[in-house]
């Protein structure tokens, strides 16, 4: 245990009383893991230094690291978001646990027995790009046209095709995006994120019970099937509720 | 993005095992519960030196980017045509032959393409034509919360 008044409490999540604790290490926030307890709940807590700073890449994979252990027990795990440090244990029993207790024990309740699964599906880059030439004579009578990168006017004719793309992707992606959410099981708990690029189709995380995680894999498996060579398919998971607690 | 990719079930998915750090930093970045709203006065205001990775801007490098990929594309339509001479008779004859101006038929030669069966890609003629500006995750439209609905 490293515990001195140059560190703080980096809290990684809350769990219940007596959960496991995962194995730490020798530095950065998972160092000196422990449960700092009240009641039924507990902060599973690491030590990190005051001086140090946060955010390097092992700090990242230390913080996911540690959720995906507590959560691979069965233990239910409501995740800090990255970089929740308190100043001490004292603060963290008395701000943090004792005065959220109720909550955070309902919240746990409700996450017990279910994990989330992150599907990020893409177009395959060429199939989509024929399809919308296909769909679209203008963007194909652009792409035909003089784009030389010297002359001001073939920059911006280079410009106005790509920017025609891009929004052309964009009006194909809700059709995609719904299609690929029915097949995965709209019924279930979900959360779209904001697309971060013109040729992603759905970034969404998955609530899903954890005997139900094999069929929800299945699922997966099969819309990839169904779509390859148009779609690319991603699944991460299972991993801790990240998505479904922002504001519990 | 080097994780290893586990093809266990029909191999038609990536499952990255164990996550890179790019699933990492798509995963818990800005997820999470937000301690703020928990820890007032203790709360070490720590500065991160993470960058959001999931901001994106339609930028100038995005449309070039693309437009660079639309033009690396080996149509299969282009055939032996030169270059120069696809690009006068489309400019004189406006779209006839190459483009078929008419969304259905583009639609059907992209399903044979394809050889898909499904029927997805109807439409976006008539939609709006500014990118959605959709709010960021945190209030996002279509999230449901797991406590409530538990029932399922």
């Amino acid at each position: 245990m490293i515990t001195s008044v140059d560190s703080w409490c980096y809290v990684f999540g809350i769990v219940p009383a007596g959960a496991p604790v995962p194995s730490s290490d020798d530095e950065g926030p998972a160092s000196g893991l422990r449960l700092v307890e009240v009641g039924k709940v507990a902060a599973l807590v690491g030590s990190t230094a005051a001086d140090r700073g946060l955010g390097r890449a092992a700090d990242l994979l230390a913080h996911d690291r540690v959720l995906a252990e507590v959560l691979a027990t069965g233990t239910p795990v409501l995740p800090m978001r990255f970089g929740a440090v308190v100043t001490d244990e004292t603060a963290v029993q008395q701000e943090l646990l004792s005065a959220h207790h109720d909550h955070f024990v309902e919240v746990l309740e409700s996450l017990r027995g279910r994990v989330q699964y992150t599907v990020n599906v893409r177009y395959e880059q060429d199939t989509v790009l024929r399809q919308v030439l296909d769909e679209h004579p203008e963007i194909a009578r652009l792409r035909e046209a003089d784009q030389q990168t010297e002359t001001r006017a073939g920059f911006e004719r280079r410009l106005r095709l790509g920017e025609l793309v891009v929004r052309a992707l964009e009006r194909l992606r809700p059709t995609d995006a719904a299609a690929v959410l029915e097949e995965l099981g709209d019924e279930l708990d979900f959360c779209a994120r904001h697309p971060t690029s013109p040729d992603e189709v759905l970034d969404a995380a998955f609530l899903v019970e954890t005997a139900h995680a094999a069929d929800f894999e299945d699922r997966v498996e099969e819309m990839g099937r169904r779509n390859a060579g148009r779609l690319r398919v991603r699944l991460v998971g299972p991993s801790p509720a990240y998505d479904f607690v922002e504001d519990v | 993005m080097s994780a290893p990719v586990q093809q266990r079930r029909g191999g038609y998915v990536d499952r990255p095992s164990p996550s890179g750090l790019a699933d990492v930093v798509e995963l818990i970045l800005d997820k999470g519960l937000v301690i703020d709203a928990y820890v007032r006065v203790s709360l070490v205001g720590i500065e991160l030196i993470t960058i959001d990775a999931r901001i994106v801007i339609a930028s100038v490098d995005t449309y070039l980017r693309f437009a660079e990929a639309t033009n690396r594309l080996d149509l299969y339509e282009k055939g032996g045509k030169d270059l120069g001479e696809l690009t006068q008779s489309l400019t004189e004859g406006g779209a006839k032959g190459k483009t078929r101006g008419a969304l259905s038929g583009a639609k059907e030669k992209v399903t044979e393409l394809l050889g898909s069966d499904d029927d997805e890609d109807e439409g976006g003629e008539d939609e709006e034509s500014r990118p959605r500006r959709r709010p960021r995750a945190r209030q996002s439209a279509q999230r449901r919360r797991p406590q409530r609905g538990d029932d399922e």
